[in-house]
């Protein structure tokens, strides 16, 4: 029977709480195969999608490989773990000519009666008497991996299809992204519900002075996330009154510092009303003014009670834009609406502004009033992946 | 809401809508098909072409009726190239269905030259001159700047291609000027010329090309062999009988001299503002491009748009950004930032341009009191 055998990593070192995060990985496996008919089993390290169509196997190893916790999917045959039905089709396998190979056989059921490398070496003298082609065991063109697993049951297939890793979706707590429409926020997205973090998110828009388009290409973006995550929250909210209030009542070099701590308040107060545990940002140190150690510091003061997670800190732009392309945002990203933090943009910002100063130019506003105004026209908007 | 964004697309003559009906439901049948029901559609597109040609002012020539001006132009352009030692000459105003292929006809190592653009928003002629040679194959402009408003003087063009390469092909992207303005299309001798239906109160999904000499034409799609072979496809009657409906009912020069008043109107009314700069360029009055100082003209369109539709120039390209157009004309980046493009119909009332300028004066004025 052909069946899809599905490895996972990091679940390994969960110890006591292993299963937890195997019912979560099985659950989102589920979720993406929600529509296609199959049966799903757990075999002790192994999980086996069985009974399904065979002409959607590609789509279905599409949507399987997006799924974080697994780290390789392989297209095998499974057999009943007996030595005569293994050599049997072992038997009937033909190699494609000039192609060196290896057998490699793992035998986790340590009931099965011939160890791994006397069964490995005896499979490979019948596939060397069928063919004609040389062995290699260091650097073959092709492995024969025989996997005996602990239901009885063994699976041959030739290649791994490598998938994301990471930890299952929803078992790392949840996170708010700060989503602007721009290359590096959906990588961050994409990076943290990779460790497990379910992901809602947060765009201010700036109508009339941003456009309704941008609003739609952010909205685009965390649909193109929900490959990955589902299912997305996405929370919105117009920043125009306070860009404009800022703009009428601060420096203007401090108008992006003041601008992001007054994001980084209305994100925490969405955390708190929703039960999220971190903010999540795209920032990555050095890349514009307004990430530079001393504007994170700034910016990071006004969170009372919440990691900011910025997962791209370390990363080259070239980096980020790879992964952006890898996961399919990249083309929606740089199409050219302009987002709330292009709006009112000074000349010169300030790259090392302080707490005392930026809390000077915002003695001149009505946060309190400002922030809850803002939050009282918030528009939430659920993006389904279908 | 007061619509002035009619450069962009103008709304349909309701009175044509029966076209469309009819010769979908009723007389739809295929004008390519043998039996006589077709065989009267096909003559009726036929009597459609010999009217575009009167409302075109040509005495020969044919028409191919195109999907539009975008598949008109791609069709003027590679319809005419021919592989060789030959030149083709743009302006820097081209519409992206014309720059966009010229682009492409220069990255297929083609020799494509282009003419700058005068502060006025004019072709540049004494380039345009030095441009040619007898190498040139075709020399391509727009009549009426669908950014600016600024006509293009075709039978100067004519005079200098007479003079240099007589033998170059002279196509004109008439989109912004076919009903809109007098032709000269036959005192300038043009030998392809682009329209577009939706232009001019007619249904969207149609357009023309005239073709002074079919044999100057190969065709660029491969198919059936409807339109002299020129364009395949089944012929889009409703839509050609739509158009001319359209075509039709309108008077050329009543609508000029009407929206000529209606530019003034709003002129008057924006004039009372010192920072609202109106682009000088000698041209239609169906277009006026401004710009309002110290604030961004997207934001004033969004500002606006409950009230008055205006355009930031052309929304074929909305997509990318810049502007090329106004770049080519040496206008400064700011000046960019804030221009936008107002564009008339001849339908509209002078009170109501009145209304709209007054809108815009107070929405400009809220506005800088925001951003300043």
């Amino acid at each position: 029977m052909n069946v899809l055998l599905l490895k996972y990593g990091e679940l390994f070192l969960k110890g006591g709480n292993r299963h937890l995060f195997e019912k979560a990985l099985m659950n989102n496996i589920k979720i993406k195969l929600d529509g296609y008919d199959y049966k799903l089993i757990n075999t002790q390290g192994r999980l086996v999608i069985q009974n399904y169509n065979e002409s959607l196997e590609d789509e279905i190893v599409d949507r399987v490989a997006k799924v974080f916790g697994l780290i390789g999917i392989c297209r095998a045959v499974e057999f009943d773990s007996s030595i005569d039905e293994i050599k049997s089709y072992v038997d009937t396998i033909r190699l494609e000519k000039g192609k060196s190979f290896k057998v490699s056989v793992n035998r986790a059921d340590k009931a099965f009666p011939m160890i791994s490398t006397e069964f490995s070496k005896i499979l490979g003298e019948v596939i060397f008497n069928n063919n004609d082609n040389k062995v290699d065991l260091y650097n073959p063109d092709v492995t024969v991996n025989v996997d005996i697993r602990f239901n009885k049951k063994t699976y041959i297939y030739y290649k791994i299809e490598k998938c994301l890793g990471g930890l299952p979706y929803k078992t790392g707590g949840k996170g708010l992204l700060l989503l602007s429409g721009g290359i590096d926020s959906p990588v961050a997205g994409f990076m943290m519900a990779k460790r497990g973090v379910e992901i809602e998110c947060l765009h201010f828009h700036s109508y009339p002075y941003t456009s309704l388009q941008a609003k739609e290409k952010v909205i685009k973006l965390a649909k193109e996330l929900t490959a990955y995550c589902d299912r997305i929250k996405l929370h919105v909210i117009s920043f125009t009154k306070i860009q404009e209030h800022i703009h009428m009542n601060c420096s203007s070099e401090f108008m992006i510092t003041i601008m992001r701590r007054i994001m980084m308040r209305i994100a925490e107060r969405i955390c708190e009303k929703n039960g999220l545990g971190a903010i999540i940002t795209g920032e990555s140190l050095g890349q514009v003014a307004s990430q530079t150690m001393q504007s994170m510091t700034v910016t990071n003061a006004v969170i009372e009670n919440l990691p900011v997670f910025r997962p791209l800190v370390a990363f080259d732009k070239e980096d980020i834009i790879e992964i952006s392309k890898q996961i399919g945002c990249f083309e929606t990203s740089i199409l050219p609406y302009e987002d709330c933090c292009t709006v009112f943009l000074p000349k010169n910002p300030v790259i090392k502004p302080t707490v005392q100063k930026a809390e000077y130019e915002e003695s001149f506003l009505n946060l309190e009033l400002l922030i809850n105004e803002a939050l009282q026209e918030e528009e939430l908007i659920v993006i389904e992946n279908k | 809401m007061i619509y002035l964004d009619n450069a962009a697309t103008t709304p349909m003559f309701r009175d044509c809508l029966s076209e469309i009906e009819k010769y979908s439901c009723e007389n739809f049948y295929n004008a390519s098909a043998i039996y006589s029901k077709g065989f009267e559609n096909f003559k009726l597109l036929d009597e459609q072409r010999e009217k575009l040609k009167k409302k075109l002012g040509v005495k020969q020539g044919e028409i191919i009726f195109t999907s539009g001006a975008t598949e008109a132009n791609n069709l003027a352009i590679l319809g005419t190239m021919r592989n060789g030692d030959n030149e083709y000459v743009f302006s820097m105003g081209e519409h992206p269905s014309v720059y966009n292929v010229a682009r492409n006809l220069e990255e297929k190592g083609n020799k494509v030259k282009f003419v700058s653009l005068t502060e006025k928003g004019q072709v540049n002629y004494a380039e345009l001159e030095a441009s040619l040679s007898e190498k040139t194959r075709l020399i391509s402009v727009m009549y009426v700047s669908n950014e600016t408003g600024a006509k293009t003087d075709i039978k100067r063009i004519n005079d200098i291609r007479k003079r240099v390469c007589p033998k170059a092909i002279f196509h004109v992207d008439g989109v912004q000027a076919f009903c809109k303005i007098e032709l000269e299309i036959e005192s300038a001798e043009v030998d392809v010329f682009t329209l577009s239906a939706h232009k001019f109160h007619g249904p969207k999904g149609v357009g023309a090309l005239y073709v002074r000499d079919k044999k100057v034409l190969k065709n660029i799609n491969f198919g059936g062999g409807q339109e002299f072979g020129y364009r395949s496809g089944t012929e889009n009657l409703s839509g050609i009988m739509a158009m001319t409906c359209a075509m039709e009912k309108i008077d050329v020069k009543a609508n000029y001299d009407k929206v000529k008043t209606l530019r003034q109107i709003l002129v008057e009314v924006l004039s009372q503002d010192d920072s609202i700069k109106i682009l000088d360029v000698e041209g239609s009055p169906y277009i006026l491009s401004m710009s309002f100082s110290g604030v961004n003209g997207e934001t004033l369109i969004r500002m606006l748009e409950n009230d008055v539709v205006i355009g930031l120039g052309s929304a074929c390209s909305s997509k990318k950004a810049g502007n090329r157009i106004l770049e080519s004309m040496s206008i400064d980046k700011s000046t960019i930032k804030s221009s936008v493009r107002i564009s008339f119909n001849a339908y509209q009332t002078e009170d109501e341009i009145k209304d709209a300028g007054e809108k815009i004066l107070s929405c400009y004025k809220d506005l800088k009191r925001r951003v300043s």
